[in-house]
This record gives structure tokens, sequence and C-alpha cells, in this order.
């Protein structure tokens, strides 16, 4: 199946799980609370982060057809998303600052004077369009690696947790062993043995990522395996099968929303380290900022692009680290108490 | 109690001007005083050379001081282009006589009467003795150390064309396997196996070679340190034990300076030979040791062949100063200030130095020169010919289609973007300063031409670049083991080029040792790789493209497997025959098949940006990285007095810092005082 067909898919149904989720929420009371008391909180932050994810739906959504990007004529047979279509395809020569009508050396003209916001890097492509474009990388990168870490580090939390003896050796054996290992040599190490692609960089960050929240959830369910409610269930008999799914999981939900938003900063800021090292995802922030590494030491300086990409990361890891901050006051029973 | 502190602000006060006033009278030469006048050239290094035994030593910052120490019996031309041979140690240009079926014998004949430099190794044969006259023989040495497993040259390969080099070195390790040969000293070693078999002194200062026929580029290599005479009394001498040095690190030599001092840490010194057959015997006006009367065009325009040097003795400058500079920032200041003679044009100054290819204003105020030399280089964009869509197996179309990818490549932008403009478009394998160039030469294909290239891909079968075997754009992949982020810029310059043609070229960059797998598995389409000429033959040149050499063939050099009867019968013969109109008519032949073949699509020839102080004088760029310091001159007084504008302290910092500590520290002293009353 073709990429861009996948990318629509997965698309389609985020939009239909968004739609589930409010729809769950509105009937919740609990957590339509909490979102609204969330909302109250950060509500620029949200919209920060809603803006991002906007961005990179926008150019998630793709399909073949209509006119070449500026005399490239194999984009003619390629899926180009709405951002491609609306903000692609203005490539000058090389270097020009932000809105110049001419060439940043050398001062020759333009093709677009005055049409790049953010000026154009060293093969001149757009730095704005590019910094668009790093949004869906930096999205994908944070969701599909928590997807990979976070029921990894449930599954052995949970059933180290509850059950307990060999089984919680073996697993705490596992995530001592990783912890000790220097994080960014596993991470190279592991991207080196599987090729360099964007899984292969999930996987890899996620491999090393799930322990930290793996110990939290196990901690978890040692408190709520001797609570009453928990003994009363078993002691009617209610399968173990149930009582993970029916009683523990649930009381760990709120866990893995805040653990989801605050893995989510930390794996992208990751990311543009690995950039920077050689070994990130193509068209990422970070790959922007090794690009541009050199051009600092330039006389006279070239700053747009390390500024655009560093301040659109900067942008986003700081929203969803508020937005995390938040839901960590909201959803935990202690500081909800309190305000009471 | 008040009184006393009083007192001592004013004696802190009192050191602020002392210390302020010494600062006006010391300046920031890094140099003793002493030197100011002295015609010394202040260089620099970054690390220090590995090692400077001359059969070793094959980089340019060893180079710098082997090429000065060492004379070799032949030199190039300083002025003229294309480069030439001028005789060096030797009183004539090897004479050639017909040897051994397939063998060339060269004849050398060494100067009588020339003396090496002093040094206290020439004890070991005759005790007292301080210098001694350079015979053929100790070049017959040089040769067996080349070929000596032991020493481990790097220039094994071009020397085997030797008859018996090879021979000579696995000889050499058998019968190392017994120790009590292997105990002997290496100059018995080498004289019991009766040296290398084509290699004959004849008395004292004739020196026959025996080389293949079809290898004249090996009077080159006579023009190299490697080849130069070599003292068996400093290597045996020179062994790194009992505190001696080891022969790396202690020149014994006879070239026109001496290695005075040699700290690898901070310091070396060059100091002229006054043992050196130039200065020993002016009267000889040997073509190695004056100023040369003739020049390449332009040169008498550019100064360069000013009455007051030409047919004067070398060398000029006394005294070379190598200083460490670890960090290119600080040596490009000095160099601003007048403490370097020369410098390279470093990245992170290029705009403010350079303007649109000349040297901005603010730099040519100061006197300071740009020279421009073209490096006998080449950077191209290969074809793997033996694929199937782009190489032979391809035939007419996959030629139209190399023409048409050729024809998008727009190597002016390029070298523009990426190296600073530094770098002519190439036309040809050819350099400029190579025989066989020709600067009015324009490849039909190496222009910019999208229109015709578009009709190419029509003619290929490729209208609009669209695979009629999938009905999609075609697809081929750009293979490098560059996984850099600035690397993958220079990738997409190119396939952003050719997606013009509607050509979706993928750049698959893998590390270093996949890459090499697929150049062994033939696994490749399109490549880039650049190559830097050992000597200015354009034989060193087309050799890339010889069949026999041919990547897939024998593991050689030509990666693009670019394999051509016609092509390689001209590569024959033109490899050993002299420059002549014949030879020119060869290689313009040459050019021809690949102008319209196009297993490469040529890029540039890398270009040298040099600045040079203007009290430095007869300065012109050699491509090679050979120094050419015996040819220069330099005027020390304008150097002294330049120093001097340049370096002015500017005090009015100091006054304002004291200024402002003192109103920072006056109102607290006040309520200090307030209070404690």
């Amino acid at each position: 199946m073709e990429s861009h067909l996948i990318s629509n898919g997965i698309v389609l149904v985020m939009l239909f799980g968004t739609a589930a989720t409010i729809w769950a929420v509105r009937r919740s009371r609990l957590w339509s609370s909490a979102f609204v008391s969330l909302w109250h909180r950060r509500r620029l932050a949200l919209l920060v982060t809603a803006v991002y994810v906007g961005v990179a739906l926008l150019d998630s959504v793709a399909w073949v057809g209509g006119d070449s990007l500026g005399g490239d004529t194999v984009s003619l047979h390629e899926a180009r998303s709405v951002i491609d279509r609306v903000f692609g395809g203005s490539q000058e020569k090389s270097y020009s600052a932000p809105l110049a009508t001419t060439e940043f050396y050398g001062g020759r003209g333009l093709r677009y004077p005055g049409g790049h916001w953010l000026g154009t890097d060293m093969i001149g492509r757009d730095v704005f369009y590019l910094t668009l474009k790093g949004a869906r990388v930096a999205l994908l990168i944070g969701g599909l690696t928590s997807l990979i870490a976070i029921p990894l580090a449930l599954l052995f939390g949970i059933s180290a947790g509850y059950f307990g003896g060999r089984i919680d050796d073996v697993v705490f054996f596992l995530m001592t062993t990783l912890a000790s290992m220097p994080g960014l040599l596993l991470l190279i190490a592991l991207i080196m043995v599987m090729g360099k692609s964007t899984l292969a960089v999930c996987v890899a960050l996620a491999v090393t990522g799930w322990v930290g929240f793996c110990r939290v959830s196990r901690g978890e369910t040692l408190k709520l395996r001797e609570l009453e409610f928990v003994s009363a269930a078993r002691a009617l008999g209610v399968s173990e099968f149930q009582i993970l799914t029916r009683h523990i999981l649930p009381n760990l939900m709120h866990l893995v929303i805040i653990t989801f938003v605050l893995m989510f900063s930390g794996l992208v800021l990751s990311e543009a380290i690995l950039s920077w090292l050689g070994i990130g995802v193509d068209g990422s922030w970070g790959q922007m900022i090794d690009q541009a590494r050199n051009e600092l030491s330039r006389d006279p300086i070239v700053w747009w692009n390390i500024a655009a990409s560093g301040a659109a990361l900067f942008g986003l890891i700081l929203a969803v680290n508020f937005v995390g901050d938040a839901l960590r006051d909201v959803l935990d029973p202690r500081t909800v108490k309190d305000e009471k | 109690m008040n009184l006393k502190s009083i007192h001592s602000g004013a004696r802190g006060l009192g050191w602020i001007a002392l210390w302020a006033l010494a600062l006006l009278a010391c300046n920031n030469n890094p140099y003793p005083a002493t030197e100011g006048d002295e015609k010394v050239l202040y260089s620099s290094f970054r690390e220090a050379p590995r090692s400077l035994d001359p059969a070793v030593a094959y980089d340019t910052g060893a180079h710098a001081i082997t090429g000065s120490v060492y004379d070799t019996l032949l030199e190039y031309h300083y002025l003229k282009r294309p480069y030439e041979l001028i005789p060096g140690l030797a009183t004539n240009l090897p004479s050639q006589r017909p040897g051994d079926p397939g063998y060339t014998v060269y004849r050398f004949d060494l100067r009588p009467g020339m003396m090496y430099e002093n040094d206290p190794a020439f004890a070991l044969d005759e005790p007292g003795r301080t210098t001694r006259e350079i015979v053929a023989a100790d070049v017959a040495f040089e040769l067996c150390r080349l070929a000596d497993p032991a020493v481990n040259s790097p220039v094994v390969e071009p020397f085997s064309n030797i008859q018996g080099f090879q021979d000579f070195g696995q000889a050499l390790t058998q019968r190392r396997e017994d120790p009590a040969f292997a105990d002997l000293p290496v100059q018995d070693q080498y004289a019991s196996l009766g040296g290398i078999s084509g290699v004959r002194s004849v008395g004292d200062h004739g020196l026959e070679v025996a080389v293949r026929s079809d290898y004249p580029q090996i009077q080159y290599w006579f023009a190299m340190p490697f080849t130069s005479p070599v003292p068996w009394e400093a290597v045996a001498f020179y062994d790194g034990q009992e505190g001696r040095p080891r022969f790396a690190d202690h020149p014994v030599a006879s070239g026109p300076y001496r290695l005075d001092q040699y700290d690898r840490q901070s310091r070396m010194v060059l100091e002229a030979n006054p043992n050196w057959y130039g200065a020993m015997h002016p009267e000889w006006a040997a073509p190695g040791a004056v100023y040369p009367s003739e020049g390449a065009p332009g040169d008498l325009e550019a100064g360069l062949l000013a009455p007051e040097w030409v047919g004067q003795s070398l060398p000029f400058i006394d005294r070379v100063e190598f200083r460490r500079e670890k960090e290119s920032i600080p040596y490009f200041n000095k160099f601003l200030q007048g403490y370097y003679d020369a410098a390279g044009v470093i990245k992170e100054s290029f705009d403010q130095v350079i303007d649109e290819g000349g040297l901005s204003e603010e730099m040519a105020e100061m006197g300071i020169r740009l020279e421009k030399g073209v490096e006998p280089t080449i950077f191209y964009i290969g074809f793997n010919l033996d694929d199937e869509t782009v190489g032979r197996p391809g035939g007419g179309p996959a030629r139209k289609l190399r023409q048409a990818m050729s024809l998008v490549v727009d190597s002016q932008e390029y070298t523009r973007i990426f190296t600073n403009g530094r770098g002519i478009p190439a036309q040809s394998p050819l350099p400029p300063g190579l025989f066989g160039y020709d600067d009015g030469y324009e490849n039909p294909y190496r222009q910019v031409d999208l229109e015709r290239a578009r009709e190419l891909m029509v003619e290929a079968g490729y209208p609009e670049g669209i695979d009629p075997a999938t009905g999609k754009p075609l697809t081929l992949s750009f293979d490098t083991y560059d996984t850099s982020a600035q690397g993958m810029l220079q990738y997409r310059f190119f396939t952003d080029a050719w997606r013009q043609l509607g050509i979706n070229v993928k750049v698959e960059a893998t590390n270093y040792n996949q890459f090499q797998e697929k150049v062994r598995n033939g696994a490749y389409q399109i490549f880039m790789w650049g190559w830097v000429a050992d000597y200015p033959d354009p034989e060193n040149f087309l050799f890339l493209l010889w069949s026999d050499l041919a990547r897939s063939k024998s593991g050689g050099p030509n990666t693009a497997n670019f394999m051509d009867d016609r092509f390689d019968a001209l590569y024959l013969s033109m490899k050993s025959r002299p420059n002549g109109p014949e030879r020119q008519k060869e290689i313009r032949e040459m050019r021809q098949i690949l102008e319209v073949e196009r297993p490469w699509i040529e890029l540039f020839h890398r270009e040298d940006y040099a600045l040079f102080q203007g009290w430095l004088e007869n300065v012109k760029p050699f491509g090679m990285s050979f120094p050419m310091t015996k040819y220069r001159d330099l005027d020390p007084a304008a150097r002294a007095s330049h120093r001097e504008d340049w370096n002015q302290p500017v005090v009015w910092p100091i006054w304002v810092g004291l200024a402002l500590v003192i109103v920072l520290i006056v109102p607290g002293v006040v309520t200090f005082m307030r209070e404690r009353q």
C-alpha cells in the first residue's frame, strides 16, 4: 500500500478516536470536570498544542495530482499534503534572510521576493515550510514511541506488581539492567543495528524509555492490590483477568495520561539530540538544527534556520509540559481533594 | 581608622595606574623584538608531522619541512605552467635508452662536489668528519629503503615499475627470517642483496634506473622527497636509542634549508643551509639554485620576473619559523595583526575576506593579496556503467539518459553554494595547469540546458521522466557513505536538479562498510568522487577511466567501470608519449569520447585561496604540496612598520573600565562611611 494512504488512514482513525474520546469524556462526570478544570488552568498551552497537532494533521492528509512544484516534474506523481500544496514550491537557489528580496550572499534577485517569512536555507528551501513540516515528524516520534513504550511498561509493571514473586524478579532484573546502561549509547547501538528509519528510531527510543513508567506502574499496582475493593473482589471469586481490567487498569489511567504527555516532550527532545549525532529522522527539527550548526560561525551570521527550528521545538515542548503539569494537578486525587 | 582606609585606597589606585602604564609599554608581538629586521618567514602548523623520513612523509604538513630540507634530483619550474621539470641535484634531465625488453633505462648525473649539511652522524664512518659528498649510491640507498617492507613507505605501488623493486622487497623479507641477517645494519643488508637489480650507480655520480617503458611518469617521482639522497650514516646513527632521536625526527639532508629546531609541541625552525650547493657554488648558476628568468604568460606583468630577482642566487629568506596554532581563528587573527606572512581563507570569515571572488575592500586596504590557484583535482559524479539502466547494457538510450542528467547539473551554482565559490567548473577530467588542458574547450554536455535535456529524455525513452515499464517516474539511486546533514544538503542539490527532468533519484546513505560492500558487489548506480593528482601528468587523471582498472574487473579505481576499446588504445599510446602535438591530439580524442559517453558528470576543479601579506614577494601559488620557500622574498622593514600600525594598543577600555569600577565602588564606600559614623 502507498505510504500516503496509510498516513491518510491514520489521520482518519485519529479523528474518529478523538471524536470517540470527546463523547466518552462528556459522558463521564469525572473526566469532563477534569477537562474543564484543565481548560481553565492552561488555555494557551492547550491552544498551542492544538495548533501543532492541526499542522501535523494537515501535513498528513496527502493525495496525488495538481500542478508541479517549481518545475519539479517528479512531484506530479507523488502524494503531496495540504501543507506541501500551500507552502511548498517556492524554491530559491541559496540563503535569503527573512522577508528579503535578494539573496543573502551575492545579492542576486529572488524568484519570490519577500515571500519567505523565515528566509531560505542553504539550498534555497523555504524555512517556514520546513518548520511546519517538522511538526508532523515531532508528533509522529512522540506519539508512535509512546504507543510502543506505554503498553510495554504497563504490561510489565502490572504483572510484576500484581503477581509478584518470580515475575517481579524477572521484570525488576530487566529494568535494572536497562537502567544501568548509558541510554544514549544504547540508542545509538540499536539504531545502528536496525538501520536508519523513522520506525527504527521510535523503537529504539521506546526500548530505552519504558523503564521509568514501568517502575511507577509497578509501585501503584502493589498499592492497589492491597486495597479493600480488590480484596473484596478476590474474595468474591472474580477472575484475575477481570480484577486487572476492571479494578487495577482503570485506576492507573490517570498515570498513563500524565506519563504520555510528559514522556512525549522528552522523546521529541531526545530525537533532536539523535539528529545532532547524525542518526535522527529526516525532516525533523533536530535535523534542521544539525544542518544549521555551521551557519552560526559564518560572518555575517545565518540565524533564521536555527532560530526557526529551535523556536518551534521549544514552543511545542513548553506547551506540552504545561499541559502535562496541569494534568497532573487535575488528575491527582490528592490535589483535587485539597482544592475542595 | 579613617585615615588608614584612605591611604590604602590611594595605594590601590597607584597600582592600577602602574599596571595601565605597563600595558602601554608592552605589545602583543609573539616573537623576540630582535627579529624585527631579519628575513624570517613566519608560518604555522597545526599538528607536528608524524614523520620527516622522506621515504614515508606523504602529507602536506610533513612536505612543508621535507620539501625544503631534502633536495631532489629533479624539481618543478617555479613559474612555468603547465608544470615543467628542471634538473635539481642532477646536472640535466635524465637521458633515456632502451634496457631489457619492456624497460627503459633513465640515466641521472649528479653534480660532483655537493655536500650534506653538517651533522655528527657522519663521524660514524670516519671520526671527526661532519659532512661528506652526495653520491649516486645515496639515491640508490633511498630507493632500497622505499622497497624495504620495514620502512613501510606509502608509495611502493608507483615505484614497483622499477625493475627488480618488488623482488628486492620480497628477498629482504625472506632473508630477515634468519636472525643473523636481521641483526645486520640495514645498509649491509641492502648491500648483501646487491641492491635493487634495476638501480645501478655508475661511478660516484652516475645513476641508472630501469623502469617499465610504459611508465615515463616515474620522472615526476624524482621531483619528490621520496627519492632524495639519504646518507646511510644518518639512518644508522639516528635509531632512537641512547638519547639519539629517530631518523624520522632528525633529517640529515642536502636541501636549501636545514632543520634547526624541532619541538613537536610548539615550534619548528628552518634555517638556510650553508652547505647547500646553491650557497657553496653560486658560480654554477644551477637551474634549481637561481631565480628563473622566464615564466608563464602574465608573470612579467605580475612582477614575478623583476630584475631584482632574476638570476639571483637562492634562497632569499634566511629562516622559516613554524609556530604551532591549534585553532584556525586565533591563527587568522595573528595573520591580520601581521604576525604570520601567509594564511588560508578560513570558512568562518570567508565573507569578511572575500567579496565576489575578489578580496574585500578592508583586506585590500591592508595590502593583503589573494592568490587563487587551481589544484590538480577533479570532483565528479560517476555512473556505474555496468548498471542495466544507466550503463552500457542500456545502450544508446542509457547514454542519452546520462547526457540529459549531465545537462542539468550546474557546477557553477554548486561551487557557489557549497565551497564558497572555490572551484572552477570542470569541462573534462583534466584540470588547468596540466598538459592537455584546453582553456577554450566547452563541453556541450556540461552546459546547463534544461530544454535540450528534456528532449534527450524523450529520445532516451523516458518522456517527462516516465519509465514506460512502470508508468511512474524513473527511479535511480545515488549511493554514498556521507550521512552528515551537510552531505544530505549536497545530494539534495543534485537530486533537485534531476527532478526537473522527472527523474526520482533517491539518496542511499549508508555507513562506509556497507558502501564498500555495495561497490564490491557492483550494486550502485550513481556516486560522487574526487581525485587529487600525485603528479601533473594527464595520465594521472585519464587512468581513472582505463578499462584494465575497472572496479568490476580488477578492483581498480575506475569505479565508473568505463570500458571503451578506442579510449583504451588512445590511453596506452598517450601514456608513454612525450608532451607534444601528437599527445595533445590523442588527449583531445579521448576527451571527445568522454564527452559523448558521459561516464562522469565532471563537477569542478578545487581552487585554493591563499592570502599573503604585501611584504611577501615572489608569490606564485603552486598547486602541489611542495613548499617553494626558496624562491620567496620578503621586506622586513615594511613588515615591521605595518605591524606597528596594526597593533596600536587600544587603551580607552581600560579607562572606561576603571571609571565604571569607581562609579560602582564610590556609592558603596560612601554608604559604608556614613553608616559607620
